[in-house]
């Protein structure tokens, strides 16, 4: 305890000048969370009164009756799992093709191109899309239809709304992703690579044995952001499909957002809580599991 | 001493005399835009003139977002001093803080009423308290572009079998003429809960209904044969007759008024409130006509639908609650109703000058055609709302996935909406 208080004292300065980012880290941060948490113990018509009336878990009682945010749930899941793959596979894909000798030349414009969506206003974006994909005068089925292929029902049916809404944060997204990719590539020990081709390593085992290992801390810090990012969709739907077609892209943060618009303060915030649980007990794992996996 | 001394009090008092009295603002929170907002400004001119002083400033917020900040301020004690907007919307900030005042009393004092209806009073009060004074009654007619019926050589549709020939003509015999197949029959959505139920209640009172689910016995009323044709004809409209723009299943109010004001729907609902900007020259310029709603039976009688009553409400918990009050009963004054109608379209007064108003306006103005009311559930039935959402849900997974008769469609959702009711008044 005397050593503790000692090294405090000992490094005054250093804490004196931390001290007030922690503070707004905490005050900004993690007491808006700390509060989220609180209202959701409570009843909706008082949870914004100075008093409010806490109703223990009632709130999460309500929610995982309601077949509606179970479905919403699963449909998170789903969605989630799928815009993960596609997002990172797609990304490490297009930071390989930059990366390669044969692309020195249009290298800088292609990943310019593809991160340039990161830097556009998701909403503006999101727009476009929404128009891209219009049934009546979107230039998708314009295109179509001038190479005699049949309409795509984009944001019209609920299978083809979450393909276009994946296709759209795909755009959004990617280059994001590829940027880590890319940044992990350029940072790899060449040497490993040249000497496993002395070793008369094949092309496709250099690939596998040498590169790809090195590439874990993009994977998993890819991985994780984009859980986080895809769990908790929410823009994109407001802007594309506000929840449809027929609650087909009804995901969790929308679905809690629109009982905050009514006043269930209670059950929103019960909603948002499982999910942040669901965020962060997903990220842990992936990072634990990584972390153990360099250990070895 | 003495005199200078008289000199100091005269001076006080001339400088009192001078002074304005005390300053006060009333603030008021609606959802009505910039013609509202104008409409707030002229009756803060006409109201300063009995209460010199007193400033009433109105903020406009969109719909959405004005439940949250009302329901918030009122259950944080920061609430405005008024809130405006329809019965149904206070219904639900009552039911949400339990902090909107009973008026019974306050109107009671007003003596100049005879204008408001007994349905006028029904409709404002909930649970025996009366939640708004009634300010302005929602009408809402049926529009179509002039321009296109001309060029399609129809007339105003009086049935729904005519209704249904002018929407194919509209939508294949290009009535905008710039040569593309763009155009839809009617603009309607079906994004949203209570997007879908709004505009089948409009067909529905429109052709003489009285209830679009439930009766205020509580009995449901889909499947009755009058009704289940009327429900029929509806769905078929959003999918096999393909009338309206394929996107419209994700189609809300917005993207509802951006088919209508960007010319691609010929026939669409007109609300009291739409005309002004509509009659505008960068948006339709005046080229509707506003009428009845079409009828689906040769022995119904068409209408225009009296869709809601839009009305002032006080927190409890206002902040300046007594002038509120006055500036409440001042808002059915011939001044303030004559603002509302000048700068909102609608009133509840029948004494006002609608000479300036266009003939659209005037149409809903002087209320010359058969007018029908919501039958306003929400005030009879407090599971309402619930019931509502359920059948909005069971009707959009029809439109989503049509099946290929509508008939036992509309049977099951009857059924099922017997069983929820009956659960929901057992709660």
């Amino acid at each position: 305890m005397t050593t503790t208080l000692e090294t405090v004292w000992h490094n005054r300065i250093f804490y004196l000048f931390v001290l007030p980012f922690a503070a707004l880290t905490i005050l900004f941060g993690v007491w808006p969370i700390v509060l989220s948490i609180m209202v959701s113990f409570t009843a909706s018509a008082t949870a914004l009164r100075p008093n409010p009336t806490y109703v223990g878990f009632a709130n999460y009682a309500a929610i995982f009756a309601d077949p509606a945010f179970l479905a919403s749930l699963l449909r998170t899941f789903l969605y989630t799992a799928a815009a993960v793959v596609v997002n990172v596979g797609f990304a490490f894909g297009m930071a390989v093709l930059i990366d390669s000798p044969l692309l020195r030349r249009g290298g800088l414009l292609l990943r310019l191109a593809l991160f340039l969506p990161v830097v556009t206003p998701d909403v503006a974006g999101y727009v476009v899309w929404r128009w891209l994909y219009d049934r009546s005068f979107g230039a998708i089925n314009a295109l179509l239809d001038t190479v005699g292929l049949p309409a795509f029902a984009g944001l019209t049916t609920g299978p083809t709304a979450m393909i276009s809404l994946l296709i759209a944060e795909l755009w959004h997204h990617a280059g994001f992703y590829m940027l880590i990719f890319h940044a992990n590539l350029a940072i790899r020990d060449r040497a490993l690579e040249e000497a496993a081709h002395v070793d008369g390593a094949t092309a496709w085992q250099r690939w596998r044995y040498v590169i790809l290992p090195q590439l874990k801390p993009a994977f998993i810090i890819n991985t994780v952001y984009a859980l986080i990012q895809f769990l908790k969709t929410f823009t994109v739907v407001v802007v594309m499909t506000k929840g449809g077609p027929n609650e087909a892209t009804n995901f969790v943060s929308y679905y809690a957002y629109q009982l905050f618009d009514q006043g269930r303060y209670g059950e929103a915030t019960a909603m948002a809580s499982v999910l942040f649980l669901i965020v962060i007990g997903v990220s842990l794992t992936i990072y634990r599991l990584g972390d153990r996996e360099a250990a070895r | 001493m003495g005199f200078l001394k008289r000199i100091a009090a005269a001076a006080g008092i001339v400088m009192a005399g001078a002074l304005p009295s005390a300053a006060q603002t009333l603030t008021v929170w609606h959802d009505l835009g910039d013609n509202g907002l104008k409409w707030f400004e002229a009756m803060s001119a006409e109201f300063a003139k009995q209460r010199p002083g007193v400033t009433v400033k109105s903020l406009s917020y969109p719909t959405d977002q004005w439940f949250g900040r009302v329901i918030s301020a009122l259950n944080t004690d920061s609430a405005p001093d008024l809130i405006y907007n329809n019965y149904e919307r206070v219904i639900r900030i009552q039911d949400q803080t339990g902090k909107v005042s009973d008026l019974k009393p306050l109107l009671g004092k007003v003596s100049d009423k005879a204008f408001l209806s007994e349905d006028d009073l029904k409709v404002a009060t909930y649970k025996d308290r009366q939640i708004i004074i009634p300010i302005q009654r929602v009408q809402m007619g049926f529009g179509v572009r002039k321009s296109w019926l001309d060029k399609v050589g129809e007339k105003f549709p009086e049935t729904w079998e005519d209704a249904k020939r002018v929407a194919g003509k509209f939508r294949d015999n290009d009535p905008d003429g710039n040569g593309k197949a763009d155009t839809f029959g009617f603009a309607l959505e079906a994004a949203k809960p209570r997007d879908l139920i709004h505009i089948l209640d409009l067909f529905s009172f429109g052709t003489g209904l009285r209830h679009t689910l439930i009766d205020p016995a509580g009995k449901i009323t889909v499947d009755e044969p009058r009704h289940a044709a009327v429900l029929e004809e509806f769905l078929k409209t959003y999918t096999s007759y393909k009338f309206v723009a394929p996107d419209t299943i994700n189609h809300s109010f917005t993207e509802m008024y951006q088919v209508i004001e960007g010319g691609r729907g010929g026939m669409f609902r007109v609300g009291d409130w739409n005309v002004k900007k509509w009659d505008g020259e960068k948006v339709l310029n005046g080229d509707f006509i506003v009428g009845k709603w079409p009828k689906f039976a040769a022995d119904e009688k068409n209408y225009v639908v009296i869709g809601g009553m839009r009305g002032i409400a006080i927190p409890e918990n206002a902040p300046n609650k007594a002038l509120a009050q006055d500036f409440a009963q001042f808002m059915l004054t011939k001044a303030a109703q004559q603002a509302s109608l000048d700068n909102v379209g609608a009133a509840v007064r029948g004494d006002l000058d609608v000479a300036t108003l266009s003939p659209r306006s005037q149409y809903f103005a002087k209320a010359e055609a058969p007018l029908i009311a919501y039958d306003f559930p929400e005030a009879v039935h407090p599971f309402y709302p619930e019931l509502e959402a359920a059948f909005h849900k069971k009707l959009l997974s029809g439109i989503a996935n049509p099946p290929a008769d509508w008939k036992p469609f509309i049977a099951e959702t009857a059924k099922e909406m017997r069983e929820l009711a009956a659960k929901l008044k057992a709660k």
